[in-house]
């Protein structure tokens, strides 16, 4: 009992003595190294992104680094020499350039540099005053290709000629050639890309090695667009459909307010009405995420359409179906969801879905406020690259969408014709249809989609599908 | 068949009358500042206006996003600003007159300036970068220039590095969208794009955003007249430069601007417009170009 006892207080002694040396050493640790005050400061060090598909630095591949460092209290600073980490290779045009800002005034500074692999030198003609900022440019040296974190050491020559080591700089990370990368890699050195980029229209708008880079990073686009309209449009269906029954109310002044509504949003721009409800809100205080509310207006906006179509549906069911109901002691309600709406849902089906197209399409349309969608992705990437390329991917990836839809619709269409007992030879049907088209207001026995020309009026809008 | 054929020629009329529209505004815009060459004195360097080739002959025709100020905004259908200055004494001095594009998206200018077809000049506060050198030509840099960062003023950040892992805003295709995508490596980070540097600052204004990285000068503009509930959080010494923006294509112009301005240089001429927009500013030299 007493031993243990014993034990635990030598135990504890040792223990605080452990403690007293470790916390000694962290003090000798951080006080050490102060008294030599360092003549240059090495402030920062980054590398700008370069990865095709994203933004981290990639090992292998021309960057930019940028090394900032301040000059100390009653020092001048001649020359410095940057030491890139082992395995740094030179892009094609690399070369350094030094900037020496007082606070934010640039300096006029006549300088000498040169750059190999190992590192690069800047030997400016007149010594850089205490107090000044140095920014040390890199123009393409590829990092290491191994992924790790990288620093820049060297050392540099004061005033006095005195040459001294350069503090560590702070690490960048490098990460290792993608598989994007290593394929973009592999295309540039094929015979084939290089005589197809010669060709000014296939480059701009084919490029290769684009086509490689923005597929990967225009999916994340796609399936945020895929996203907005896949929550966006079945929010418009109840909406639309509330809506379209009280556009058929008993009451004057319940139809006048919905088709105020109706008519409001689809005689304005869908863009429009964006960027009020983007810029707009926020003045009332109303502060919304930026995708939920790319939602609610996508859904508001097509909730408008679905009103007409929903209204055009249950109008076109024959005025039998309701009589018969009623003979059989339904009533208003019963009639309308056991009887009319489950035949109206064939009907509008077809005119739905390519409302669901127009509203996907119009989901680039948000790229404008900021939505990162798969507009946003392309422009960025268009902007970065000064090529057409990720523009034709995106239509690629839009397509992905809207042509299996559009074939669903016909072949929907066709059996509907069928079903319904219409003729549904080709020749005959096309014929049926362009009539319906021109004229404004349709029957209300046969169906037509009631929101062609709304649409086709707004201008921004692509043509129906 | 007949179909597409009735589409295509709605297409191509349609393009047609856009492009009739397009340079029937610039004409309108733009020819206030014609003067002949033969007036001023100093023009002895200055090389013949029939020696360049431009989009239209004898005109010097700019592209600009015209949403910059003090260096280049729209007042009404007339550009100002500080570029618009110096380019119409540039014009004048050799000669051409001037006429600017309706404002372009930044981040499709230097394209255009590149292809040739549609601007002779860029002028939209373009930082000189190695990156953009590889696609076009800079005239002798006229301006120095900074990034800076903006935030409303009852925000709490006090620097640049604060935004790391925060919503912020840029124009697109803008130094200071790459200075964001460089330095605020937080995975949180999230970089929103915009196409005018006035959306940007909707943005921050609106809550979208929780700060926006643009030019310094344009920062303490703005934030002095047009968004009095901003402040510059930090400005951050990039130490950038403005040029315009010419094709490579084109040597015989860029020379040709770059010797006016050598000559406005000598004739005080430049140094009054520069003095007239930034009193506390020195003038750069416009010596040797680096």
């Amino acid at each position: 009992m007493s031993t243990t006892k014993k034990y635990s207080t030598v135990a504890s002694a040792l223990r605080s003595f452990v403690a007293l040396v470790a916390v000694l050493s962290l003090v000798v640790c951080v006080v050490g190294p102060t008294p030599e005050a360092r003549a240059l400061t090495v402030d920062k060090t980054t590398a700008q992104p370069n990865q095709s598909d994203g933004n981290q630095i990639i090992g292998g591949v021309p960057t930019r680094i940028t090394w900032e460092a301040t000059v100390g209290d009653d020092e001048e600073i001649k020359e410095i020499h940057l030491v890139f980490p082992a395995g740094t290779t030179l892009g094609e045009g690399a070369n350094t350039k030094a900037t020496v800002l007082d606070g934010l005034a640039r300096l006029e500074t006549p300088q000498e540099n040169t750059i190999t692999d190992e590192g690069t030198v800047i030997d400016f003609a007149e010594p850089v005053a205490s107090g000044l900022l140095i920014r040390v440019e890199i123009f393409y040296v590829a990092l290491p290709a191994e992924s790790g974190h990288y620093t820049l050491t060297g050392r540099y020559v004061d005033g006095e000629g005195t040459e001294r080591e350069l503090e560590e700089s702070p690490a960048i990370a490098v990460i290792s050639v993608t598989v994007v990368e290593s394929i973009t890699q592999w295309l540039d050195e094929q015979p084939w890309v290089e005589w197809w980029n010669s060709q000014l229209f296939l480059r701009v708008f084919f490029n290769p090695q684009l086509i490689v880079a923005s597929v990967p990073t225009l999916f994340q686009g796609w399936l945020r667009s895929l996203g907005l309209v896949l929550v966006g449009f079945p929010l418009a269906i109840p909406i639309g459909l509330a809506v379209s029954f009280l556009r058929m109310a008993r009451f004057r002044i319940v139809r006048f307010f919905a088709s105020i509504y109706v008519n409001v949003i689809r005689g304005t721009p869908l863009f429009l009405q964006i960027y009020i409800a983007f810029f707009g809100l926020p003045f009332l205080g109303v502060s919304i995420d930026s995708y939920l509310l790319g939602i609610l207006v996508l859904a508001m906006n097509s909730s408008a359409y679905l009103a007409e179509i929903f209204r055009a549906g249950i109008q076109s069911i024959h005025k039998g179906q309701f009589e018969a109901s009623a003979s059989l002691g339904m009533n208003a309600v019963q009639t309308m969801f056991s009887v009319i709406l489950p035949q109206t849902v064939r009907r509008v089906i077809p005119t739905a879905t390519s409302e669901f197209i127009l509203l996907y399409k119009d989901t680039s349309l948000l790229a404008a406020v900021g939505v990162m969608e798969q507009m946003m992705f392309a422009k960025s990437m268009v902007a970065s690259s000064g090529n057409m390329t990720p523009y034709i991917v995106a239509a690629g990836y839009y397509l992905l969408v809207t042509l299996p839809l559009t074939k669903i619709i016909g072949s929907f269409e066709k059996k509907l014709a069928a079903a319904e007992g219409h003729s549904s030879e080709p020749p005959d049907k096309k014929k049926k249809r362009k009539r319906l088209q021109k004229t404004e207001d349709a029957p209300s026995d046969s169906f037509a989609p009631p929101h062609d020309n709304f649409r086709r009026g707004n201008g921004l809008m692509g043509p129906k599908i | 068949m007949s179909k597409s054929n009735k589409l295509f020629s709605l297409i191509a009329g349609l393009v047609l009358a856009m492009s009739l529209l397009l340079t029937g505004c610039g004409g309108g815009g733009g020819s206030t500042t014609g003067n002949a060459a033969a007036d001023s004195g100093s023009g002895a360097a200055a090389p013949a206006a029939s020696e360049i080739r431009t989009v239209t002959p004898g005109v010097l025709t700019v592209g600009s996003d015209c949403d910059y100020p003090p260096f280049i905004e729209m007042n009404g259908e007339q550009p100002q600003g500080f570029e618009y200055d110096l380019l119409s004494a540039i014009a004048t001095e050799m000669g051409y007159e001037l006429e600017y594009l309706p404002p372009q998206n930044f981040d499709t200018l230097l394209a255009s300036v590149a292809s040739e077809t549609k601007m002779d000049v860029g002028c939209s506060s373009f930082t000189i970068t190695d990156d953009r050198k590889k696609l076009i030509d800079f005239c002798t840099p006229y301006f120095d220039s900074n990034q800076a960062v903006v935030a409303l003023i009852d925000s709490s950040y006090t620097s640049a590095m604060d935004f790391n892992g925060k919503v912020v805003g840029a124009q697109s295709g803008t130094t200071g969208a790459d200075w964001v995508r460089e330095n605020l490596t937080d995975s949180g980070t999230t970089l929103k794009e915009y196409n005018q540097t006035s959306e940007v600052m909707a943005a921050l204004v609106a809550g979208d955003i929780e700060g926006a990285f643009y030019d310094e000068p344009v920062a303490a503009e703005w934030a002095s007249t047009l968004y009095t509930n901003t402040h510059i959080v930090e400005s951050i010494p990039t130490g950038e430069q403005y040029g315009f923006a010419v094709s490579k294509g084109n040597p015989e112009l860029l020379e040709a601007i770059n010797d006016t301005l050598v000559i406005i240089k000598n004739n005080g001429t430049f140094d009054r417009i520069f003095l007239s927009y930034f009193p506390d500013l020195t003038p750069p030299s416009l010596g040797a170009n680096g």
